[in-house]
């Protein structure tokens, strides 16, 4: 066969067809923006927080993906920085193809990323647990672990219905998360008729936490209570606790019994209470993504699944609204009601908060055991 | 008063870490007339190294240490031929800037090789510390501060008593004067990286058991090591000793009796106070009695 121009025309248009129909396919996706801390202070528990989100989307697109489509993650490193989490977010924000968007599990972040979201208008689940990040007005925020109010109420509860205590310590970390849960926490002890002895702000990432248990011991407590955003600060903490003779009941917010915590303090955290949006044994979902998490890494135990339940939450709402149009799905969002997350059981309001309890669990030589959920009503 | 002697135990602790730190940066400050902002990433990077060699390869603990310090050695020539060598001859602001980006790539490149994970190191001494009176002496920062006093003599010994001092001293004032006078000039400079290296390499695994392995352990100190600096008297040692237990304890007794959120801005009031009031720190000559 001799190549004339007519069939060499042909051949090219042909080929360049094939490429658009390929190209075209493997486009097909519901595209999901991801905002993680791939490099930084928090780049251990973003790289835990990836794993569980792929291994999430593996399930979505095993199950026939969402409207039918398989699910793609495009993700950007927030450096877990302000400055980090905004220029990321813009990053994604500027890919039209892009459905919805998981954001941050630091309080900070998701306050300095809610102004763009506003702009945006599409759907950002995230795990920062300040209070207020769902009462400003940001209509495109859906939380997908239980808020501070909760945290704080239920460390409140535990502390003073179980363990019977009166005089509270509370050291929290001056940022947004800290100070929220401060806050949260000043307010639920003040409804049981407690003031506490002490409420001690601290700057993230200090070397030294001995005026800090000083305090603490000054001030005569019974317990204490802890709202830490970095491990290796909680881990300085606790080492002076002991090492300056405070031996009183501890109870903290989810950081003290993650994985790099415990890894770090070891045996000063013995006999330490904190409470935990995600336990492995907390229910059978926890346990089957604990399982699934570890056969893929090693046999390592995820310290949340709040990334695992915001794929699901947003596969079964794009798949319920039949649709990834933004204010549909929004709608489908805020209509869960009893959906069985490995964080526990969902019901979203209409500020967008799904979860209304915690679990409480001891640290018992190194071994993170589970006690009793606490949940609310609202 | 228990209280007050813990806060200044602790105090001149955390400060002996600042003045260890700082000993590295008057090092290339006298003899090569260079501020390395990479100096905190050498204790990094020396902490990394103790934690491989102990941690993941199980090697017994002092030949874990001497072999950490020796390759902290060895990098500080590295790092001198990358960041320094190639900007020699063109004043200092091209050198400050290359060390600092050198710091970024280091601290990323940790990143890249070893993971996020921070790890936990074991400490010196099996014991925690020692009990005196109503004072809790940890035994790591008792290990720094008897250390950091050792390197001091020595590193007081090396420039004020020995041929290679005095060298290194020529080099830091007047490179082509030294060269004139047969000293090999580049060889000095080299050897005060080295060191320089050493000395960061050698913090880093005294503070390793205390802050933990990160690839943030720098930044935590890196700052207040140079604000120690400044304090002391640009270049002194001695002064990087006291501006760096000042540092400490002026950080602590804030932080004890008017606000721990405020702790960092205390060492950073305190530098601002001594550029306003005396810029050449403690121990440094005014420029005007030079001339």
């Amino acid at each position: 066969m001799t190549l004339t121009r007519r069939t060499a025309l042909a051949s090219a248009a042909a080929v360049s067809s094939f490429a658009i129909i390929g190209r075209a396919r493997a486009d097909d996706t519901v595209k999901i923006g991801v905002c993680s801390p791939l490099t930084g202070a928090a780049a251990e528990v973003g790289r835990i927080q990836l794993n569980s989100l792929k291994l999430s989307t593996e399930h979505v697109n095993a199950k026939g993906g969402i409207v039918g489509r398989k699910v793609e993650l495009i993700i950007e490193d927030d450096a877990t920085t302000n400055p980090g989490v905004v220029l990321a977010f813009s990053r994604l924000a500027a890919n039209p193809d892009i459905a919805a968007f998981i954001g941050s599990i630091r309080s900070t972040q998701v306050n300095a990323m809610a102004p763009d979201v506003a702009k945006v208008g599409k759907p950002v689940m995230f795990g920062g647990t300040d209070p207020t990040l769902t009462h400003n007005g940001y209509k495109w925020l859906f939380r997908c672990r239980p808020n501070d109010s909760f945290s704080a109420r239920v460390i409140a509860d535990y502390g003073v219905k179980t363990l019977n205590k009166k005089k509270w310590a509370i050291v929290a970390s001056t940022d947004a998360f800290g100070t929220g849960g401060q806050k949260a926490l000043v307010d639920a002890l003040s409804k049981a008729g407690i003031t506490p002895v002490l409420v001690q702000g601290y700057s993230n990432q200090q070397a030294d936490f001995t005026p800090v248990v000083l305090a603490v011991k000054q001030a005569e407590a019974d317990i204490v209570a802890s709202y830490f955003t970095f491990e290796p600060d909680l881990a300085v903490f606790a080492r002076q606790l002991v090492q300056l003779g405070v031996r009183i009941p501890w109870v903290g917010s989810p950081s003290i019994v993650s994985p790099v915590s415990v890894g770090l303090a070891k045996a000063a955290l013995n006999g330490t209470y904190g409470i935990a949006d995600f336990t492995p044994d907390a229910n059978d979902e926890s346990r089957a993504f604990t399982a699934a998490y570890g056969k893929i890494y090693n046999n390592a135990i995820p310290d949340s699944g709040w990334t695992y339940d915001a794929m699901q939450i947003l596969a079964l709402a794009m798949n319920t609204a039949k649709s990834t149009e933004p204010a549909k799905v929004r709608d489908a969002i805020l209509a869960i009601k009893g959906y069985k997350g490995t964080e526990g059981i969902y019901n979203y309001d209409q500020n967008g908060d799904g979860l209304r309890g915690y679990n409480v669990v001891k640290n018992e030589g190194g071994k993170i055991v589970y006690d009793k959920h606490i949940e609310f009503d609202a | 008063m228990g209280i007050l002697l813990q806060l200044l135990f602790t105090g001149l602790g955390i400060g002996a870490i600042y003045a260890l730190v700082a000993l590295g940066f008057v090092l290339l400050i006298r003899a090569a007339g260079v501020v390395n902002f990479g100096q905190g990433e050498f204790a990094m990077l020396g902490a990394y190294l103790l934690v491989i060699f102990f941690n993941l390869l199980a090697l017994p603990y002092w030949v874990a240490i001497l072999l950490s310090i020796a390759i902290m050695a060895a990098f500080g020539v590295v790092f001198a031929g990358a960041t320094y060598w190639p900007l020699r001859n063109r004043g200092g602001l091209p050198v400050i800037i290359s060390t600092i980006g050198a710091s970024i790539f280091l601290e990323n490149m940790v990143l890249v090789l070893y993971g996020p994970a921070a790890e936990q190191v074991d400490g010196l001494f099996d014991a925690p510390g020692i009990q005196v009176g109503p004072v809790f002496m940890d035994s790591q920062y008792l290990s720094i501060m008897v250390i950091a006093t050792l390197l001091v003599l020595l590193q007081y010994l090396i420039f004020e008593k020995t041929l290679l001092g005095k060298k290194l001293q020529a080099t830091s004032q007047d490179k082509e004067m030294a060269s004139l006078l047969g000293i090999p000039v580049a060889a000095m400079i080299l050897i005060t990286f080295a060191y320089s290296s050493a000395i960061g390499g050698i913090a880093g695994i005294l503070i390793a058991p205390i802050l933990f392995v990160s690839t943030g352990l720098a930044s935590i100190i890196a700052l207040k090591a140079f604000a120690a600096n400044i304090i002391g008297g640009y270049g002194s040692i001695p002064g990087a000793i006291l501006g760096g237990l000042a540092l400490g304890v002026v950080e602590t007794l804030g932080a004890a009796y008017i606000s721990v959120p405020y702790k960092d801005a205390f060492a950073f009031l305190m530098l601002l106070a001594f550029l306003l009031i005396r810029p050449q720190g403690l121990f440094g000559e005014k420029i005007s009695e030079k001339a």
